[in-house]
């Protein structure tokens, strides 16, 4: 299992970033970008850990 | 001292009807918390309405014959095409002007911005976001920043890891689109990959500005995103209501993108607003705005830059701010505008060679307004063109592949088409879109001299030659129109309807109304839902004084289009030469209700209720129209005479100095329907040695050739006579002093029948009935002017 991404929404509360992206999160812009560019990274290594080796 | 900030957002052809209604619905919080803290209203766009030369006069104030960037691509000077950029702005832009006065900008994606400008903070351009080469996408892995994109270089090192790549996007992110997406085949329905890509390159820009938003130190922060316009190309034909030849299945499945598209750009808006202070300036404007109802085209011409004919004419602007009205609407505002306001909110000199105005009405408190000749004339270094090492030719293979996929060039790899073709029809083309630019000014001379150049008889192309024959009727040519009418009707270049209107446009300014009449009854027999050919006729039959057959015209146009202000205006102006000027004003102010930046009804409310003696409200209507535009100087001669009755001194010598300084002077005319009477008042006026001309032999021998241009400022005698039909093709800038002499119909007719030796008693009914009309006209025309002493002789 992949550990969960959590950022702040603009609401200031807790947000676990979905590996999929969501508008919300992208709408934050540079952190949200960011955030969702990690999570998605890890989950697809996560997915296919034999693939990132080689 | 604390400088204030000013975050400008862009978002092409957002449109106020869409907006509205999904603030109502709560859908869009951000642009409305701007519309309920500060101001709001349309933003005329300029013709023609193409992004990059829009985006330009936003940013320098300036319309395209001005500032150089015309149309969407440009010589490359190698004997190729590259998309238009940077290179052909001849004039400063904002940032430039902003840069030598010590200001710190960021700009994000401007188009065109490429190759990236050395200015005093960062200049991302609008290039920075392709994943393009050629046709091909380049895989997220071989995707590099293009040189000339970025500036300055040490900040691609933090804005490297936000660009999103359209393979990124995933399912999740297209589901608030079209929330059926699962069930299409990616790979099969290229609609998908369309809304994957916009999505990023929003995405892009948007972090992008974000991220120098809150690491680098600015002053003006200026975001431009141009997927709100393509979203709406691709997409707004899906839009409720369902439109005639959308299957059911479509119209499912893709209803949702336009207002997915506006919901992401005022998400992407909140943040922007939260990164910002108090003291800082938001203004979100658009270039143009989007036919999203029943004013959407069935189909897009296919000719260059053919998609344009779904923009619509007025864009949006909003804006919040310290020092800025809370919750009011602006009037009269132009996409000529931005860059005069934008500098008087840092307190800087407005150019006087800007086409632009400042738009003192968002302030508060009175706002003074400095100006200089020209910002060109300051010699500091505003920013210099970045010039990449080498030259980029997949990143133009890139742009331009971008253009060919939205259908506004063509596509240069097309099996019919030569390079060397290729790049004389790119020439030819941006001339068309400089004449445009110039007609559409009113300089209709130096519109007319590039259409002539570029026009080949030998490949002829219909909207050259239209632009021609409007120019040519314009200046007065109207030989040359007649000419280039046959052209077209030999060849067969156009349907007869509109050559027909083109034809009725000639026969008018010729003073041949019936012709007129004529020509427009056969394009109506033909194309009898035309809404434009309807205006045509209700206008003429305006003219010819036949006011019922007019508001007919007029209310099939309202039954088709319930909300076209024009009809509205056109029963007015009908019910205004009726003398009924309570039923006139009713509908000019149905057609304001409907289009509020309307100049001539606003101009026309107030000569309606000026004739009723309202003067206060005349005075508020003309005062309406002088914020509008500057180009009625019978709105001041107006203002003149109700200032005048009101005894308001201060205002009298405002308006008496406006007066003096458009008038061209006085002139004595004679007028009345041609009789001996009026032959003998000219013989007495010459004998007693005053010159006058107008006519040779007999009145009906006329020496004036009224096909020339302003033909009568040419006149330098004492007097001219005109004839009754002609009298109303007399303008503002003048004032007259008309001697009316009094004249019947029978003494008319007598004469007549006397040049063309018919017995005396003969009488002719329909003549007789002519001439009646012809007084009626007059009479009623004259009536109604505020810059004519009428003497009855």
């Amino acid at each position: 299992m992949s550990k969960k991404h959590v950022i702040k929404n603009q609401k200031g509360e807790n947000y676990i970033v979905p590996p999929g992206g969501s508008l919300g999160l992208l709408a934050l812009g540079n952190v949200g970008v960011r955030a969702w560019k990690k999570a998605k990274k890890e989950w697809e290594e996560t997915q296919n850990p034999k693939l990132e080796k080689e | 001292m604390k400088k204030n900030k000013v975050l400008l957002v862009g978002w092409d052809s957002a449109d106020w009807k869409i907006i509205d209604k999904l603030m109502a619905n709560g859908l869009m919080p951000a642009i409305k918390s701007i519309v309920e803290n500060g101001v709001r209203g349309k933003l005329a766009t300029i013709d023609p309405p193409l992004s990059p030369m829009l985006w330009t006069s936003m940013a320098t104030g300036v319309r395209p014959f001005d500032h150089g960037v015309l149309g969407f691509v440009e010589p490359d000077g190698k004997g190729g095409v590259r998309p238009v950029s940077s290179y052909s702005r001849k004039v400063k832009a904002i940032w430039n002007m902003l840069s030598i006065e010590g200001y710190k900008s960021n700009i994000v994606g401007w188009w065109p911005s490429n190759p990236v400008e050395s200015i005093n903070g960062c200049m991302v351009s609008n290039l920075f976001h392709q994943e393009k080469v050629g046709k091909d996408i380049v895989e997220i892995d071989e995707w590099k920043i293009a040189e000339g994109s970025v500036y300055p270089e040490r900040i691609i090192e933090k804005i490297k890891d936000l660009r999103v790549h359209p393979f990124e996007i995933t399912g999740n992110l297209i589901m608030p689109f079209v929330p059926q997406a699962v069930a299409l085949d990616k790979k099969q329905d290229k609609r998908l990959n369309v809304i994957a890509k916009l999505l990023a390159h929003a995405t892009t820009v948007h972090a992008t500005a974000t991220e120098l938003i809150t690491s680098e130190p600015w002053d003006f922060t200026a975001v431009y995103h141009d997927a709100m316009d393509h979203f709406s190309h691709a997409f707004m034909k899906y839009h409720p209501p369902q439109m005639k030849g959308i299957s059911d299945e479509a119209y499912d499945l893709f209803k949702d993108v336009v207002i997915g598209a506006y919901v992401y750009h005022d998400m992407m808006l909140d943040r922007l607003l939260k990164l910002v202070d108090d003291d800082t300036t938001v203004m979100v404007i658009s270039d143009h705005g989007f036919h999203s109802d029943h004013l959407r085209p069935t189909h897009v011409p296919q000719v260059p830059s053919g998609p344009a004919i779904e923009h619509a004419p007025y864009g949006i602007i909003a804006i919040k701010g310290p020092g800025i009205k809370k919750g009011e609407s602006i009037y009269g505002s132009s996409i000529l505008d931005i860059t005069p306001t934008l500098l008087s909110l840092y307190d800087l000199p407005v150019g006087r060679d800007m086409a632009g105005k400042p738009l003192v009405d968002i302030y508060e408190n009175e706002k003074e307004i400095k100006y200089i000749d020209s910002w060109e004339n300051r010699k500091e270094s505003g920013g210099e063109i970045v010039i990449p090492k080498e030259h980029d030719t997949d990143l133009n293979d890139t742009a331009l592949q971008q253009l060919i996929d939205l259908g506004y060039i063509e596509d240069l790899n097309a099996p019919h088409q030569e390079a060397e073709d290729y790049l004389k029809g790119i020439i030819n083309e941006n001339s068309f879109y400089l004449a445009k630019s110039y007609s559409t000014a009113a300089k209709y001379e130096e519109a007319l001299e590039i259409l002539l150049e570029i026009e080949n008889k030998a490949k002829p192309d219909f909207r050259i030659l239209i632009e021609i024959i409007n120019c040519s009727v314009k200046t007065k040519r109207f030989k040359l129109a007649e000419e280039y009418l046959t052209f077209v009707r030999k060849n067969k270049l156009m349907n007869d309807g509109y050559i027909n209107v083109l034809e009725s446009k000639v026969q008018l300014g010729l003073n041949n109304p019936k012709i007129a009449h004529k020509l427009l009854q056969n394009a109506l027999n033909e194309n009898p839902d035309a809404i434009e050919i309807l205006l045509d006729m209700g206008r003429l039959l305006n003219a010819m004084m036949d006011s019922n057959a007019s508001i007919k015209s007029f209310e099939l146009i309202i039954n088709k289009d319930p909300q076209n202000p024009y009809a509205y205006h056109g029963i007015g102006m009908a019910y205004f030469q009726l003398g009924q000027y309570d039923e006139a004003i009713s509908y000019f102010l149905d057609a304001i209700d409907r289009l509020y930046h309307y100049p001539l009804a606003h101009f026309h409310l107030g000569e309606a209720f000026a004739l009723m003696k309202m003067y206060e409200p005349a005075i508020k209507s003309f005062e309406v129209v002088e914020t509008m535009t500057q180009n009625i100087p019978k709105v001041y001669r107006w203002l003149l005479d109700l200032y005048e009755i009101l005894e308001n001194q201060e205002k009298i010598d405002r308006y008496r100095k406006l007066v003096d300084y458009f008038s061209r002077g006085q002139r004595k005319i004679i007028t009345g329907l041609a009789t001996e009477k009026v032959e003998h008042f000219v013989k007495d006026l010459r004998e007693s040695g005053k010159t006058v001309t107008g006519f040779n032999k007999h009145l009906y021998d006329f020496s004036i050739d009224l096909s020339s241009p302003n033909w009568l400022h040419q006149l330098d005698s004492d007097f001219v006579f005109i004839p009754l039909n002609y009298l109303k093709s007399q303008n503002g800038f003048n004032s007259y002093q008309i001697y009316f002499l009094e004249n019947t119909e029978e003494e008319a007719m007598k004469y007549i029948h006397k040049l063309n030796r018919i017995k005396e008693r003969t009488i002719d009914i329909g003549l007789l009935d002519d001439l009646k009309n012809q007084l009626l006209v007059a009479n009623s025309w004259i009536s109604q002017q505020p810059n004519i002493d009428l003497i009855r002789c």
